[in-house]
């Protein structure tokens, strides 16, 4: 075996000029991993092909890391000398570099300022309602396409209700609109539903999928996140109130940093920063330097792909590839989180930080515990001296008491101290606890050295804390030394010019409202996500959203009171002949009701929906378990409150949310997927959620005031479905009516009658009721 | 050129196109539905119930696989990787360093309680403890020189069952579902038989960011009894079938005008099949189930006949009866409401307890199996998420040991009564032939016919592959 000194210096020397992917890892040769440090071959005798191998390997760090150190110690480090040498040699032989970073920066779209874009000119003046309008006319008259005719109100009111609120509208709202004959009425329609704190569940969930929320840990221990609850409801709160996004941004990332002379404003901000804890964890992870290296690279990447629609992740183990993240910047922004104190203590199982509440009943509650704690305790030693007092008088003054002076007292005496230490003791059980919220407040301010390969055990050079200099050139503002650097993140990120953070979310409020983003990738603007369909009417958009102060629901207005909003869904031959996957938006698409909707919808129309809001939602305790090793399971999705409210149990989501596509909530997403499964079909058949459901509705509309089947008929129609039905439904609906009756005979003792609630559950489980049109 | 293999990703057209031509498989729907939003210049596709299974990159050895999981981490030094210098060192330190991490911390070498014999053509080693298993030692190739990344149960679960114990990546079943569809458009493609619901619990079946219909479909959970095993909602509450009928041709007719109202759509039409399809699935489970016509003698094969094996007997005897029809990947979990294979102290009776359950299910299911010729194509991986330490833990347990232990394969394509690889003279570190888990991956899918470097799904801007930027194939053991 050939012994090669370790060397660092040169490690460091190499590893920032050259990288991985310099070199093609294809073409690999069958070359025992293991034995490439033994082979006895001398440096200059590796082919590329080897070469390829053993950067292969060091491009899984923790793997090679560890299968290496199972062997030998040193072999790593020989392997990582190799590399650095055949990664430096390989680029010497192919005469090739790596297109220079800055110069992919500077042609990127995503990464340059918004442009203030002119609005297109466009052939057919009437149609368009505002500027969002004239950017997809323009588009659609390119492509020799004509926008879709307006939908009718029904659709209209069915499709801004569900939209806004993820509920379907009352019979008596419909009625309303379909009545209001004003030019005005549609955008009444709008402000009333966002003004509806319904608004908020609905949006806020929105949030709460990019911000990867849950209510318990999941990954490896899954403990239960008690208080998380207290950031949802941040957020629901958040967009009802509609809190500039600049705002939701630095409260999110340094709300504990901020300012603020309001105690339960300060609550808020503190609450906030849940954002950044509520990441899945390894919590039984053995090797606590690598947890908190792993905990620190899932709040950069969520900060990366939630704010600034960029894999920051990827450059913890490698310059990035396409993007013009190096790894000194990825260190630089590790430093500002690693300074930042997300975990109490990392011993397994690891304890995440919370930070105390401030809450006027608790302090009263906490004084008047304490006040009752000392007046007992008080008591106590009262008795206790008077009982010695008349034991010393017992034996007479200056004898000394026995060692143990109570056993001397009168039984009468033992009984009242028992009897008062118990009482004590059972206060002290009760004491009442500080609220206190998962977030984070700051830390020893450190920088973080260059991890090559990802690894803790490979360290490189010290970098400075600081921001993504790349993507904002010579005018990113600069980490103050003795602080971690959070503020100056949520600073740089809310600077109105900074090129990411309005299109980024511009582009996901065009996604949750037209089920595809403008950037179809919502989280990936980077060189490897999708370019933008309409790369000005994004711009405008989001040029739009800093000149109106970042309010959210300002955009809402400007998007669902244009023409192209309110498109019809119809189809159209000619149309689908040359825009057959919509690409253009020349007609409004069908939507599918997310999980959270047809679960929220079912109980709204039979009848079930509870309405409270907010507050806490777990049985189990803070940190205990939700479920273990023992399959022991705590969930439950009893609960008859709206979606957003159930608990959101990582591994175990409930049961409809899985199978309707709900989000993982481990990984930030902004684009949940569509899929249509037998499985869903199943569970809409056969589950007794489903089953209560139809039940309820039956029993709604048995109890309807009227007296023949074709009116209780039409009033299902239109509490189930919005409209009335035509007089062949009713046909149709009565001939099964009967059928039923007949094939469900000798089975008829129980009420509701098993025909209507067949009838019901069957409208239930109609696309109608499933899709938005 | 791509940082994640040059090697394109699995062609992405030619498999849309197969979706669209004829297939809507259980598995397929969502694809279809997928297609619907990002394919540019699609017609409506003409839908149709008939099944293709998706074609493989290349000539498969193995068309399924039946995934043994001994929840836990069993003792690879005490099952089938005899260490004859334990015996002779039996309370002496280890003579080299321990690994840098450590679950718990153990003290010396400690001898194990069970004696080794030879068996077969092969001469294989097998501990006393299974000694059904060592009748068919010829059908199995040992694989003695595994390691993982992970001293803990979470995350060594994660790292086998997804090939990553850090991030959220879809589980190997679901990219196997994903790669080959599935040959029964009556079930699922992929099925876990009684999961546990810890250590990454459904991640661990799960299919991430792939397709809803790749993910594994669970029957039951670790902590019931097999006997109470079965799909959700498979069974239809308080309906006559009859009348289940009836109320899905009304359903049916009122999707019908719905659909000529809006207009073709793809969306609208897979979700009526669905309906079409659930129905049937609800008609086919129950007859999978149903072991009532298997005879005696074959319940008797897979130990059902007495109490301490008829739970995992069960569910070895469901998996044959899954991979007769069709279904890819069926995965059968060995645990208990504790860690079952977990044996930090009392090793010899939690061991002996663990292996007299499953050794007699596991030999027949392999019995079972080559009698019926389907041993020939199909798969049996038997592992524990790692081993277990040479040295001791307290004074008769052995700790979690991820640095080197024995996985075995059967069947499909792989060479009976082989042993690749091995530990060192002690059994705590892979020394030869090592094949982390990525290289079981890369093998794994090897074996079903897909080349793991081409097996790639785009999510947010990138290529995922279930081996991500590792893996190598083990040819030595290739039948």
């Amino acid at each position: 075996m050939t012994e090669i000194q370790p060397d660092f210096s040169v490690i460091r020397y190499f590893l920032p000029r050259t990288g991985a992917h310099i070199v093609t890892i294809d073409d690999i040769v069958s070359l025992d991993r293991f034995h490439v440090h033994t082979s006895g071959k001398s440096r200059l005798n590796l082919g590329l092909g080897e070469t390829s191998r053993v950067l292969e390997i060091f491009c899984n760090p923790f793997d090679a890391v560890e299968s290496s150190m199972s062997t030998r110690d040193h072999d790593f480090i020989h392997l990582a000398l190799l590399v650095v040498w055949a990664a430096a040699w390989a680029t010497q032989a192919s005469g090739e570099t790596e297109p220079e970073q800055d110069t992919l920066a500077g042609e990127h779209w995503s990464f340059q300022p918004p442009n203030d874009p002119a609005l297109p000119a466009v052939r057919d003046a009437l149609w368009p309602r505002g500027a969002v309008d004239r950017f997809v006319l323009h588009r659609l008259e390119t492509a020799g396409l004509t926008p879709a005719p307006a939908a009718n109100r029904r659709t209209l009111i069915r499709r801004a209700t569900f939209d806004l609120t993820g509920l379907p509208p009352s019979r008596e709202e419909v009625d309303a609109f379909i009545a209001d004959q004003s030019p005005e009425a549609f955008a009444r329609v709008v402000d009333r539903l966002l003004a509806s704190p319904r608004y908020g569940e609905r949006w806020g969930r929105h949030w709460l999928d990019v911000a990867r929320y849950a209510d318990s840990n999941g990954l490896d221990e899954n403990v239960a996140q008690a208080n998380a609850w207290r950031y949802r409801d941040y957020v629901i709160e958040a967009f009802n109130q509609d809190k500039p996004y600049d705002d939701f941004i630095r409260e999110q990332l340094a709300g504990d940093l901020l300012p603020c002379d309001d105690p339960l404003a300060r609550n808020e901000r503190l609450i906030a920063t849940g954002f950044l804890s509520l990441g899945p964890k390894l919590l039984a992870e053995v090797d606590e330097t690598k947890m908190e290296m792993d905990i620190v690279d899932e709040q950069i990447d969520t900060v990366g792909k939630a704010l600034l629609g960029l894999t920051l992740g990827c450059a913890r183990c490698h310059d990035h590839k396409f993007d013009p993240i190096t790894m000194s910047d990825y260190y630089a922004l590790a430093g500002i989180f690693k300074s930042t104190q997300t975990m109490d203590s990392s011993t397994k199982i690891a304890k995440w930080h919370e930070n105390p509440l401030f809450d006027e009943q608790f302090e009263r509650a906490k004084a008047e515990h304490d006040a009752l704690v000392a007046a007992e305790q008080a008591a106590l030693d009262t008795l206790l001296a008077d009982a010695r007092a008349a034991l010393q008088a017992k034996l007479g003054e200056g004898a000394s008491l026995p060692e143990k002076p109570e056993e001397s007292f009168p039984e009468q005496t033992c009984e009242q101290l028992k009897q008062r230490r118990a009482k004590i003791a059972e206060l002290n059980k009760n004491v009442p606890e500080a609220p206190t919220a998962m977030g984070v407040q700051e830390g020893e301010a450190v920088d973080v050295a260059v991890h090559f390969r990802g690894s803790h055990l490979t360290l490189g050079d010290t970098v400075q804390r600081g921001l993504p200099a790349r993507l904002s050139g010579d005018n990113t503002p600069k980490v103050d030394p003795t602080t971690s650097g959070r503020l100056a993140l949520a600073e740089w990120l809310t600077e109105g010019d900074h090129p990411l953070t309005a299109r980024v979310l511009v582009n996901r409020l065009w996604r949750w409202h037209f089920g595809r983003g403008l950037v179809s990738t919502t989280d990936n603007f980077g060189v490897m996500g999708e370019p933008p369909r309409d790369a000005e009417l994004l711009d405008w958009l989001a040029i739009a959203l800093v000149r109106n102060g970042w309010s959210i629901k300002h955009m809402h207005r400007l998007i669902m009171l244009s023409a192209t909003y309110q498109m019809s869904s119809d189809y159209d031959a000619a149309s689908v002949e040359l825009d057959p996957g919509n690409q253009q938006h020349w007609r409004s698409r069908i939507r599918r009701l997310a999980a959270e909707e047809l679960r929220d919808a079912l109980l709204a129309v039979s009848g079930q929906l509870d309405e409270t809001r907010g507050g806490p939602c777990l049985a189990v305790k803070n940190r205990e378990f939700i479920f273990d090793h023992t399959s022991k399971d705590e969930t439950s999705y009893e609960s008859l409150r709206r979606s957003v409210y159930l608990p959101v149990i990582r591994n175990h989501l409930c049961d409809s949310f899985t199978l309707f596509d709900y989000t993982d909530a481990s990984i930030s997403n902004g684009d949940r997927n569509t899929s249509t499964v037998a499985s869903q079909a199943l569970y809409l058949m056969n589950s007794p959620f489903m089953e209560e459901a139809a039940t309820r509705l039956a029993d709604r509309v048995l109890a309807v005031d009227v007296e023949s089947d074709a009116a209780r008929i039409r009033w299902l129609y239109e509490t189930v479905i919005g409209r009335s039905p035509a007089a062949d439904e009713i046909v149709r609906i009565e001939t099964y009516l009967g059928r039923f009756e007949e094939l469900a005979a000798g089975n008829q003792s129980e009420f509701p009658p098993p025909a209507w609630r067949l009838v019901c559950q069957t409208l239930l489980m109609s696309n109608e009721f499933s899709y938005v049109r | 050129m791509s940082p994640y293999g040059t090697n394109p990703g699995r062609n992405a057209i030619s498999r849309r196109q197969i979706l669209r031509d004829s297939a809507l498989g259980f598995g397929s729907l969502a694809a279809a539905s997928l297609l619907a939003n990002d394919v540019v210049g699609a017609a409506a596709p003409p839908f149709t119930t008939s099944l293709s299974a998706l074609p493989a990159h290349f000539t498969p050895r193995a068309k399924r696989v039946i995934f043994l999981f001994m929840k836990g981490g069993p003792s690879h030094v005490d099952t089938f990787d005899p260490k004859p210098l334990l015996d002779r060192d039996d309370g002496k330190p280890l003579p080299f360093a321990k690994p840098r991490v450590q679950f718990a911390p153990t003290g010396n070498l400690l001898r194990s309680p069970w004696k080794f014999l030879c068996y077969g053509e092969s001469g294989s080693a097998v501990s006393k403890l299974f000694p059904h298993v060592a009748q068919c030692v010829d059908d199995i190739c040992f694989l003695h020189g595994v390691h993982g990344t992970n001293a803990a149960h979470g995350g060594a679960c994660l790292k086998l069952h997804t090939g990553s114990d850090t991030f959220v990546r879809p589980s190997m079943g679901s990219w196997v579902s994903y790669g080959l569809g599935t040959e029964n458009a009556n079930l699922p493609s992929f099925v876990t038989i009684c999961p546990t619901l810890a250590h990454g619990g459904v991640k661990n079946w799960g299919s991430a960011f792939l397709p809803a219909s790749c993910q594994g479909t669970p029957l039951g959970v670790a902590s019931q009894p097999s006997t109470a095993a079965t799909i959700k909602y498979v069974q239809p509450a308080n309906n006559l079938p009859v009348v289940q009928r009836a109320q899905l041709d009304l359903l049916q007719e009122i999707n019908r005008s719905h659909q000529l109202e809006a207009g073709p759509s793809d969306e609208l039409e897979a979700r009526l099949q669905s309906f079409e399809l659930a129905f049937r699935m609800q008609n086919e489970m129950p007859e999978v189930q149903d072991l009532s016509r298997e005879s005696v003698t074959t319940e008797a094969l897979y130990g059902m006949d007495q109490s301490t094996t008829e739970d995992f007997g069960r569910q070895c005897l469901l998996a044959r009866r899954f991979a007769e029809r069709g279904v890819r990947f069926i995965q059968v979990t060995h645990s208990n409401t504790d860690v079952q294979w977990d044996q930090h102290a009392k090793l010899k009776e939690g061991h002996e307890q663990n292996a007299l359950e499953v050794d007699k299910p596991i030999a027949g299911l392999l019995t079972d199996l080559k009698s019926r010729g389907l041993l020939d194509d199909t798969l049996v991986l038997w592992a524990g998420e790692f081993g277990r330490t040479p040295t001791v833990e307290g004074s008769d347990g052995r700790d979690h040991n991820p640095y080197g232990f024995t996985v075995w394969l059967a069947g499909g394509g792989v060479r009976g009564g082989y042993h690749h690889g091995a530990t060192d003279p002690y059994g705590f570190f892979a020394e030869t032939g090592k094949v982390h888990v990525h290289d079981l991956h890369a093998t794994l899918l090897h074996l079903m016919g897909l080349d793991h470097e081409r097996l790639t799904y785009r999510f947010s801007g990138r290529d995922f592959r279930l081996t991500d930027v590792s893996g190598h194939l083990v040819k030595e053991i290739l039948a």
